[in-house]
């Protein structure tokens, strides 16, 4: 693949879609949990606030700066949190993983978007960011 | 070396990027457009030959042995330090200090300068535009003592706020330590004037020069500088290797910043007696290849000359910074009157790295970020911008390649 379309993979509508139009992307009022996802190498960082309610993420949202790939990233996390048990978020973690740098084969179009940043190394903790501060926080609970 | 014509202000670019091999390289299968000399600039082949030569031929420990091979080496790395005297026109070769690079050169000074003269309630001063390099040594060294720093702001447009910086010194203040050119903005800081006001009060002033050195025509008596400090890595020099120049009087009152051999004249478990300048602040085996790569450094800055360096970079700014405001929605970051070949922008709705990687995928280097200046970033609310740097070998080509890349990211990202 030549650089342009290798480009354009990456810069998809879906990221760039997140990326204008994050989903939740307020801050809450009184959240349960607020975790900081911060990358002091380049500057990304994001507030993720969890509403928790019998040990299920009843509302998940966001704030913070950062590029196109990590706020759409943190945006289809967020996303996904909502409704989900704890202990189902270290799998969707690993899975998304698996898609975005191993290239497992998927169905989840939003997942798959992000399997164009393996041909930019330096992107990938941008893919990863919120992903590996909300699992900090999980393996501390 | 490439041929320079008579006329001290021009130079032949072509010539001079035959003298960097890199040059000719491709990057994502297209000619490479190298734009981040400010974080480390490319080496000429003069460079890497002395250091060859060096290694292959030289190399020994240096003001040890009695033989010949360490005389020789001991005269090639004493050789740098001369050159490096001449290049800054320091008064003696006792005041040029080998360090490894500018952020060592800081720490020195903020260290040894700072146990001896710091006290609680003292102050010292650096500006709101400062790198990471020339805050943290402070602040650790103001922890230790006690003592508080302050810091020049700046206007809107990248400038520091001269009057504020003259109120705030006073009796209390013990060092003014700011940058000669700003990495991220370009500015070039009025210095005569600040070492003028503090002088005025009998305050010392280090300023931190790895953004100048590449540049500018630095001559310490002139300036009068008490401290002034630059790595080889952003002079066409190899890097681990910097400068820290301090005024004798200065240097001969600091205490040892580090201890070892080479900066002892007698050891005994009772006491210690120190070497001379410069070596009581050199501690341990020296980078010596690296003073030879940077004394070969300054030859062959020398031999472009000063003048056509800034005619050439000022050419490059200028055109740069035309062609770039002519974009929708991009947003110079650094517009100051008086200006480095440095400049950061932002464009609409696109965060630096996106930006970054887009132009990287055209063939194109630029940094993207913070540049190590996070309170400046702050000071704009923005978290950080696109850098494009110029240096002696970049073309008006290479800016037609930006532009034209920075469009293409505009209309990717939008």
């Amino acid at each position: 693949m030549d650089a342009e379309s290798k480009l354009k993979q990456l810069y998809r509508s879906i990221i760039l879609g997140y990326n204008k139009n994050p989903y939740h992307y307020e801050e809450m009022e009184s959240p349960d949990h607020e975790i900081e996802a911060y990358n002091p190498l380049c500057g990304d960082k994001y507030k993720l606030f969890l509403q928790i309610e019998d040990g299920r993420i009843k509302k998940a949202s966001f704030s913070g700066f950062g590029c196109a790939i990590s706020k759409a990233s943190t945006s289809i996390l967020v996303k996904r949190l909502e409704g989900m048990k704890l202990d189902e978020i270290a799998p969707m973690k690993e899975e998304f993983l698996n898609i975005a740098f191993e290239g497992a084969p998927t169905e989840d179009e939003e997942f798959e978007a992000f399997a164009a940043a393996k041909a930019f190394p330096g992107r990938s903790t941008c893919v990863s960011l919120s992903w590996d501060s909300l699992q900090e926080w999980l393996d501390q609970q | 070396m490439s041929t320079i014509t008579a006329d001290t202000t021009s130079l032949d670019v072509q010539a001079i990027r035959s003298d960097f091999p890199i040059l000719e390289r491709e990057m994502r299968n297209k000619p490479m457009v190298f734009l981040d000399s400010a974080a480390s600039s490319q080496k000429p082949d003069s460079v890497v030959k002395a250091m060859d030569y060096y290694y292959q031929q030289q190399n020994a420990n240096v003001h040890r042995g009695v033989y010949q091979l360490s005389q020789e080496a001991t005269d090639a790395y004493e050789k740098g330090r001369h050159l490096v005297q001449g290049f800054i026109n320091a008064a003696s070769e006792k005041e040029v200090l080998f360090v490894r690079g500018t952020t060592e050169g800081i720490n020195l000074v903020a260290s040894s300068y700072g146990r001896k003269f710091l006290q609680e309630g003292d102050e010292v001063i650096i500006s709101a535009m400062e790198h990471h390099s020339n805050i943290v040594p402070w602040q650790l060294i103001c922890e230790q003592t006690g003592a508080k720093l302050r810091v020049i702001p700046v206007t809107d447009e990248g400038e520091l706020i001269m009057e504020e910086y003259e109120q705030m010194l006073n009796e209390r203040t013990k060092i003014v330590a700011v940058v000669h050119v700003s990495n991220t903005l370009g500015t070039i800081n009025p210095v005569e004037r600040i070492i003028e006001l503090a002088h005025a009060k009998d305050i010392p002033v280090l300023l931190d020069g790895a953004q100048a050195i590449p540049h500018l025509k630095i001559d310490v008596q002139a300036l009068d500088v008490d401290f002034y400090t630059f790595s080889g890595h952003k002079m066409f020099g190899p890097t681990g290797i910097g400068i820290l120049y301090g005024k004798e009087k200065w240097l001969n009152a600091m205490p040892p910043y580090q201890g070892g051999g080479e900066m002892i004249e007698t050891v005994s478990f009772e006491k210690t007696t120190f070497n001379e300048l410069p070596h009581k602040f050199e501690a341990g085996t020296p980078d010596i290849a690296g003073a030879v790569g940077l004394g070969a450094a300054v030859e062959y800055m020398e031999q472009i000359g000063h003048e056509a360096i800034q005619k050439h970079e000022h050419d490059l700014l200028v055109y740069g910074t035309e062609a770039l405001s002519k974009i929708p929605g991009i947003r110079l970051i650094g517009t100051a009157e008086d200006k480095a070949s440095v400049i950061s922008f932002l464009l609409d709705g696109a965060h630096p790295y996106d930006v970054g990687t887009i132009l990287d995928q055209m063939g194109i280097a630029v940094r993207t970020g913070h540049h190590c200046t996070q309170p400046l970033m702050d000071r704009y609310g923005i978290p950080g911008t696109v850098r494009a740097s110029f240096a002696v070998y970049n073309t008006k080509e290479d800016i037609d390649r930006l532009v034209e890349g920075v469009r293409r990211a505009a209309k990717m990202l939008a």
